[in-house]
């Protein structure tokens, strides 16, 4: 039987255009909180690095790299790399470890620097990870991909861009009141349903944005816990999930199957579902994926994520509140760093210390991630449940 | 066999080109595009597969001969990774044949908003004496 493993304790970067900082010091600035509060280096077992693309630092070894910088030179480390769900991967990864026994304590720390090179490059970047035979010469662009199945989307459910354009329009307004976040201003439906087009019917304002940042949590085994914190919150449920290589052979545009696999699993190792959520970080790389994911967790049927945006149940005080930190949308998407920010969150919300107390949720006690990687070829749903 | 040209697909100049892969471009500089099939299985995959993703065995490539298809969706990139950048806009689309399988290539002569369930034609280009394309018509 596995051990209970707990997020103990997490720390956060700024994000955004980081011009003062490359990935090491972003990863100090994420782990010093986490020093501060007693857990020292000589209290970590392990670490997992969560670095999505050496290609915009050159970095190789960034595990060795990192642990170097912060002082974890001598305990065991390792990276994963899972494209945009890198973050919770590496917490899976690790997760693995402690319940297993091999470790009792960890930090998993995930990183992104993506502003040092244009956002030209940084598009040929990311994307590389589509099929680099069949749909790299044709150049899809991460966006691209997205827009592949908002394009379906609205064709399917005849839905028009403002269903969109409502979602950024509430990730801005949560942004703006997350001091961590990126570009934390507010956006007028109009500005977001009529911006500059990137990859139609994508919009600038359905974008994430390319941002540098780090985030880092502390896990530990049941039986340690309490040497670290009196506010645990406990990983209920881990899903993870797979989809086709190239997206010309989903079988559908309009979900994800590997998050829906993801869900499914998630919830039931859990024994919760939907339902039971008290809030949601979903993978909204663009806006069109976030309205896929309240179909693919299972807050909504298939079909009825208009709905539920016109409704605004996705606002904090909603039937669901989803992203309520401004989500990748308008706190930004440093890949490596996303997964973790999302537990980051999760955390603090279930703690009553939302950073700015003006989006606190009330009372959570159920979370749920839902963290995608590239198109939906990884996808994770972890269930975390508040310990006190 | 032709004498070995090198060839590419698409605007991309991916060097990691295989025996089978320099196969089936040199068929689509014939303006042939080639599926594969399994030897053992007899699954067929587009676009081809030297391996059969069920068995693992070898496939051998096979003329593919469908030209009529619908628009299964689409995208008009207007800001493109750097390596296309001085193409953009293009139309990136998912063609669906009759069959089922699908293809993804740009549409290059749109002339109105492209709309899902549009009837496509398969086309071909030589984008130069080394580039080339299978591409969607209108
Ligand atoms: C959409 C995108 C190409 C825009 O990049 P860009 O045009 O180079 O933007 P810049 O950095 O030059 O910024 C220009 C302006 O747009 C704003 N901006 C940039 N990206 C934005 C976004 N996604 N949403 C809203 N505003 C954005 C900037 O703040 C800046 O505003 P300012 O002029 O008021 O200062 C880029 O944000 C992008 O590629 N996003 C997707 C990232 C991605 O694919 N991630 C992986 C997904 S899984
Ligand atoms: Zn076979």
């Amino acid at each position: 039987m596995a051990r209970k493993v707990a997020v103990v304790a997490g720390g956060h970067s700024k994000f955004g255009k980081r011009y003062d900082a490359t990935m090491r010091e972003l990863c100090a600035e994420a782990y010093k909180p986490i020093y501060d509060e007693g857990i020292t280096q000589d209290k970590i077992d392990a670490s997992v690095l969560s670095y999505a693309a050496s290609q915009f630092t050159g970095q190789g070894a960034g595990s060795a790299l990192i642990a170097d910088y912060i002082g974890l030179h001598e305990k065991p480390h390792l990276r994963v790399e899972s494209a945009c769900t890198t973050g919770t991967a590496s917490l899976r990864a690790a997760w693995g470890m402690v319940a297993a026994g091999l470790y009792d304590v960890m930090l998993v720390l995930g990183v992104e620097q993506m502003n040092r090179v244009s956002s030209a490059t940084a598009t040929e970047y990311m994307s590389q990870a589509g099929d680099m035979r069949w749909e790299y010469p044709f150049g899809i662009s991460f966006p691209a991909f997205y827009a592949l199945m908002a394009s379906k989307y609205m064709a399917e459910y005849n839905m028009s861009h403002d269903t969109l354009a409502q979602i950024s329009v509430k990730s801005h307004h949560y942004g703006a009141q997350n001091p961590k976040a990126h570009l934390p201003k507010e956006v007028s439906f109009e500005e977001a349903n009529n911006a500059v087009p990137i990859c139609r019917p994508l919009n600038l304002y359905d974008c994430s944005l390319i941002t540098d940042g780090a985030a880092a949590v502390v896990i530990a085994a049941e039986d340690r816990v309490k040497e670290f914190t009196d506010r645990p919150m406990w990983i209920r449920g881990i899903g993870a999930g797979a989809s086709e290589m190239m997206i010309q052979d989903r079988p559908s545009l309009t979900s994800i199957p590997g998050a829906k696999r993801a869900s499914k699993a998630a919830f039931e190792m859990a024994g919760l579902g939907p339902e039971d959520m008290n809030m949601v970080q979903v993978h909204d790389c663009f806006t069109i994926a976030e309205l896929i994911a309240y179909e693919d967790i299972g807050i909504v049927e298939p079909g009825k994520g208009p709905e539920f945006v016109e409704n605004k149940e996705m606002y904090h005080d909603g039937r669901m509140p989803v992203n309520i930190d401004g989500g990748l949308k308008s706190k930004g998407h440093p890949l490596g760093a996303t997964g973790i920010s999302m537990t980051y969150e999760i955390m603090k919300q279930m703690r009553g210390e939302a950073e700015n107390q003006s989006r606190q949720i009330k009372d959570v006690k159920y979370g749920l991630a839902h963290n995608v990687g590239q198109s939906g070829q990884f996808v994770n749903v972890f269930i975390f449940e508040r310990g006190f | 066999m032709a004498e070995k040209k090198e060839l590419y697909l698409g605007y991309s100049t991916d060097k990691a080109i295989t025996p089978f892969y320099q196969e089936f471009l040199e068929a689509l500089d014939q303006d042939k595009l080639m599926k594969s099939v399994c030897t053992q299985c007899s699954t067929e995959f587009l676009p081809p597969r030297q391996h059969c993703q069920k068995c693992l065995s070898e496939c051998k490539l096979e003329e593919f001969t469908e030209r009529e298809a619908k628009l299964h969706s689409f995208v008009i990139v207007e800001f493109a990774p750097e390596s296309l950048s001085s193409k953009a806009p293009y139309v990136v689309a998912i063609g669906e044949f009759p069959s089922g399988r699908r293809l993804t290539a740009h549409i290059t002569n749109l002339m109105s908003m492209p709309e899902v369930g549009m009837p496509l034609k398969l086309g071909f280009e030589h984008i130069d004496d080394k580039k080339l394309s299978y591409k969607w018509l209108v």
